[in-house]
């Protein structure tokens, strides 16, 4: 959506943030509906896909199930269900909702922070907001380098296949097979860094000149994105007043 | 091992913000003072993160799951200190691409992970100076079974405990217990990984290896 395309980063990335910390906060069951409202009006606002927050919930839910079973089973408090050695707790049951609104909710304004910030001209205002630069530069060239690795890896993959490799066996000899493939791809990404790092120094990293090249990017606040980050900032501090004061 | 958002309580998750913000700036100030090229630094970090998040690509069987390796060891030995900011940057890619981990949990789950590689790298340059004839397999074990027990011991200790005040304390101590007996095959599968890992690159190219 437009607003969310003109919310500049540098205030975009902190304003969410903080109201990702403000949440992971809350803890009063009062609260908790607050929660997912919030989080509901932000991603239908963004235009963020549903089937892309469908993905990415795949690997917390199954932490979230495995932490609700042991919050159900292990809470002290009445017991409102038993069935053989197995007694459930209604203070569990409701520890394990608050947990999983709480956690769903923070997810889904990650997955629109990370999903609405546009790559050009990212490193510039990473380092604007006094991320190191060694961090943005380093995080820079993983992106890079995730995609020839992994290429690399898909590629040794079909090779062993074409071979007649049949996955499976015992343990010592899959380590056989996985090990210097693994090794292989290590020695050459640090080939291709030294590359990398030749063609960097070539073209000046870290002289002042790309120093104060990085400088010039554009630097305007819109209206519409000051507006966004001032709600955002006003609802991080209403919840965080919220929970002291009902504590 | 990751520790996903909302789980962590806000102070615990600025208290892991504030131990990886100390030891980012101790790594970078440690490989600003190493004699290395600050753009060499950088490119090797970049490799190792890379292979970190590839790394959860590959499966090896530990019956009855199968799990993939977490390379903190071998991250440790092969960059040192600058290991902890390369794992940061990793982490920050798994939360952002795939929803491992998470924004307001990344502190914590960098302190867990890269502070595993920094252990480990620095089991691994303890024992090798004792074992001078077997240079890279006793070393190496210990220091991915190293790497990933600490890693475990840290995330689950900070997970029951970080647990809300309605949980009994002896079942506390019992699933930190538990947690980690439950993830000794990985810590084995990773000492043996990273043990033969070290072997290969140490035959292969020794320059490698910090």
């Amino acid at each position: 959506m437009k607003v969310f395309e003109n919310w500049d980063t540098t205030l975009k990335i902190p304003s969410l943030f903080l109201l990702m910390m403000s949440m992971a906060f809350i803890r009063d069951q009062h609260l908790m509906f607050l929660l997912p409202c919030a989080a509901a009006v932000l991603f239908i606002a963004s235009g963020v896909r549903l089937e892309l927050l469908l993905s990415r919930l795949r690997a917390p839910v199954f932490f979230l199930l495995a932490v609700s079973t042991f919050l159900i089973l292990f809470s002290e408090g009445e017991i409102f269900y038993k069935a053989g050695p197995f007694a459930l707790k209604s203070k569990g049951f409701i520890l394990a909702m608050n947990t999983c609104t709480r956690v769903l909710s923070v997810i889904t304004i990650g997955i629109v922070m990370v999903n609405t910030t546009p790559l050009s001209g990212l490193s510039v205002k990473l380092k604007r907001m006094l991320i190191p630069s060694i961090l943005v530069d380093i995080g820079i060239m993983t992106g890079r380098y995730i995609m020839v690795i992994g290429e690399d890896y898909r590629k040794m993959k079909n090779a062993r296949k074409l071979r007649g490799y049949v996955p499976g066996g015992s343990i010592s000899k899959r380590f056989r097979v996985i090990v210097p493939a693994a090794a292989t791809l290590l020695i050459r990404g640090f080939q291709q860094s030294e590359m990398v790092f030749h063609a960097m120094h070539m073209r000046g990293y870290g002289s002042d000149f790309t120093r104060n090249k990085n400088r010039s990017v554009d630097n305007g606040f819109s209206a519409s994105g000051m507006i966004m980050f001032l709600l955002t900032v006003t609802l991080s501090v209403i919840l965080v007043i919220l929970e002291i004061t009902i504590d | 091992m990751h520790i996903p958002d909302g789980m962590l309580p806000a102070e615990v998750c600025i208290a892991g913000y504030a131990g990886t913000a100390f030891l980012t700036w101790l790594s970078v100030k440690k490989a600003q003072n190493s004699s290395e090229d600050s753009a060499r630094v950088v490119s090797r970090a970049s490799v190792m993160a890379a292979a970190f998040f590839v790394a959860s690509w590959i499966h090896i069987p530990i019956p009855p799951v199968s799990v993939h390796p977490i390379l903190a060891g071998l991250m440790g030995i092969l960059l040192g200190w600058i290991s902890f900011p390369a794992i940061l940057v990793g982490l920050f890619f798994q939360a952002a691409m795939f929803g491992h981990g998470g924004f307001t949990t990344l502190g914590i789950n960098a302190l867990s992970m890269g502070g595993a590689a920094l252990l480990a790298g620095a089991v691994y340059r303890l024992l090798r100076g004792k074992h001078k004839e077997n240079m890279s397999l006793i070393p190496g074990f210990f220091a991915g079974f190293a790497g990933v027990s600490f890693a475990v011991i840290f995330t689950s200790s900070i997970l029951v405990l970080t647990m809300p005040e309605h949980i009994d304390s002896g079942i506390e101590l019992s699933s930190i217990l538990a947690m980690a007996v439950a993830h000794l095959p990985l810590a084995l599968a990773e000492g043996f990984f990273t043990a033969l890992v070290a072997r290969f690159l140490l035959k292969v190219k020794p320059d490698m290896l910090v």
